[in-house]
Parts: structure tokens; sequence; C-alpha cells
């Protein structure tokens, strides 16, 4: 049951993406993205990790889709956005790609033996409390110093536009 | 279930999202599929890592994704201003 939907949300989010490459309006470009991440959250359901999936639907879904869907609208120029018209460009950026995932999947033939236990567990959250606050806590710490420094350089590009 | 098929699923994403990233021209496009990126490679850590540390890791690249989408919408939108495009290809002076 939990591998059939780890099955069913993998291959949603990567139907969503592949669809997605070939969207040409950058709106419903956003709102598969938006599908492609809210199957992620399915996906970290289906793998046990509740907290997880809570936070990529309010952090993933909520928050960075909102920024792309105002980064639209603030921006008339995404409108007119059209897709190259170089094939010899996307060829060769899909076939990088393609090499790409086959290097991927020959790197980690180490796994095939490897077994991941799927069953479900709600202790996940209590787990990871007690990694965050004690074993990574200086981590977690410094993360806010890597937020305020992006709060204060998106604050500054945006200050030098409006003086410019 | 085998670590083989999790590690395949999170490869295919980052694969396609990279697809995506290289074949398109839109800025804007190549932040959302470098978000998608990092959102696979998020998937593989928690498929496959040891279990409470993955997590707490894969939060706090949750913080990292978004201080990034936020610095490179912002730096788009001033891209966007200064060079009245949105396409990567026309955008080709470095003093702006």
């Amino acid at each position: 049951m939990i591998a059939a939907a780890v099955y069913f949300f993998g291959g949603l989010a990567a139907l969503a993406t592949l669809l997605m490459i070939f969207q040409r309006d950058p709106v419903k470009a956003a709102m598969l993205m938006l599908a492609a991440l809210l199957s992620t959250a399915g996906l970290y359901l289906a793998l046990s990790a509740q907290l997880l999936a809570a936070l990529q639907v309010i952090l993933y879904a909520g928050a960075i889709m909102t920024l792309f869907i105002v980064a639209l609208t603030v921006m008339p120029q995404a409108w007119r956005d059209h897709q190259p018209k170089n094939v010899f460009t996307r060829v060769l950026g899909l076939a990088a790609a393609a090499v790409l995932l086959t290097e991927l999947v020959k790197v980690s033939a180490v796994l095939r033996t490897a077994v991941r236990n799927v069953d479900f567990s709600e202790s996940g959250v209590l787990g990871l409390a007690r990694e965050l606050f004690g074993r990574f806590a200086f981590q977690f710490e410094l993360l806010s110093l890597v937020i305020l420094t992006s709060i204060v350089a998106a604050v500054t590009l945006a200050a030098k536009r409006r003086e410019a | 279930m085998s670590a083989y098929t999790l590690a395949g699923i999170s490869f295919l994403l980052f694969a396609l999202a990279a697809a995506g990233f290289l074949t398109c021209g839109s800025l804007v496009r190549m932040l959302m599929f470098l978000e998608l990126m990092l959102n696979a490679a998020n998937v593989a850590l928690v498929a496959l890592g040891p279990q409470p540390a993955s997590q707490a890791y894969a939060v706090m690249l949750f913080a990292i994704a978004a201080a990034e989408a936020g610095v490179g919408l912002a730096l788009i939108i001033t891209l966007a201003s200064t060079f009245r495009t949105l396409e990567a290809a026309n955008i080709k002076e470095l003093k702006g």
C-alpha cells in the first residue's frame, strides 16, 4: 500500500515536471510546479515524514509559489515569455539531462541490495525535534543568519531599483 | 521497498528538472526548475538517509530554498528592469 503511494506520488511529480517543460504559458507552468511540489508532499507523507510534508505545503507550495506568482505578476515581460526557437540547444539540453540520469542511476547501483523500511511510523517528529534542538542546534541557529542575509540582499536590490 | 527504487524516483525528478533548466530560456522558469532540482535532492535525502538526521537536514534545506528563491527573484526583477527582458540569451552585457 505504502509502496503504491510512493510510486503514485513520485509518478505524479515526474509527470507534472515533464508537462512543465513543454508548457508555454508561465502561469500554467507555475501551477504545474505547484502540482509537482504537492505530489512531493504526498511522497514525504508516504515515507513517514509528516512534519516535512506539512512544511513542504506551507513553505514550498505556499511561500515560494506565492513569490513566483507575485514575480510573474509584477514583470510584464514574463507574459511575453517565448520558448527559444533554437532546436539544437533544446536537444543538447535534453541529451545532457539524459546523460545525467544515466550516470546517477549507474552510480546508485550499489543501492540495489539495500532495503528501505517504508512502514508507517509517527515517531518521526519527536526524533526530528531532538536532532534540530540537540545535535544540530548550532547549524539550525546559523540558518537564521542565512535568512537574515537573504532578506537584507532582497531589500537592498529592491531599494536600488526604486532609486533607479 | 528497495532503496534503489526510491533513489530512481528522486533521480528521475532531478533529471527532468535539469532538462527543463537546460532547455528553457526564461530566467523565472530557470529559477523554478532550480527549485525543483533542490526539491528532488531533498526527496533523495529523506528517502535514503539515516532517519531523524536526514529529515533535520531536509528542514534546513527548506530554509535555504526559501532564501534562494527570495534573493533569486529579487535579482531577476532587477535584471528585468535593467535589460527590459527575461530571456537569458538576450542578457549579454556584464556592465548593466
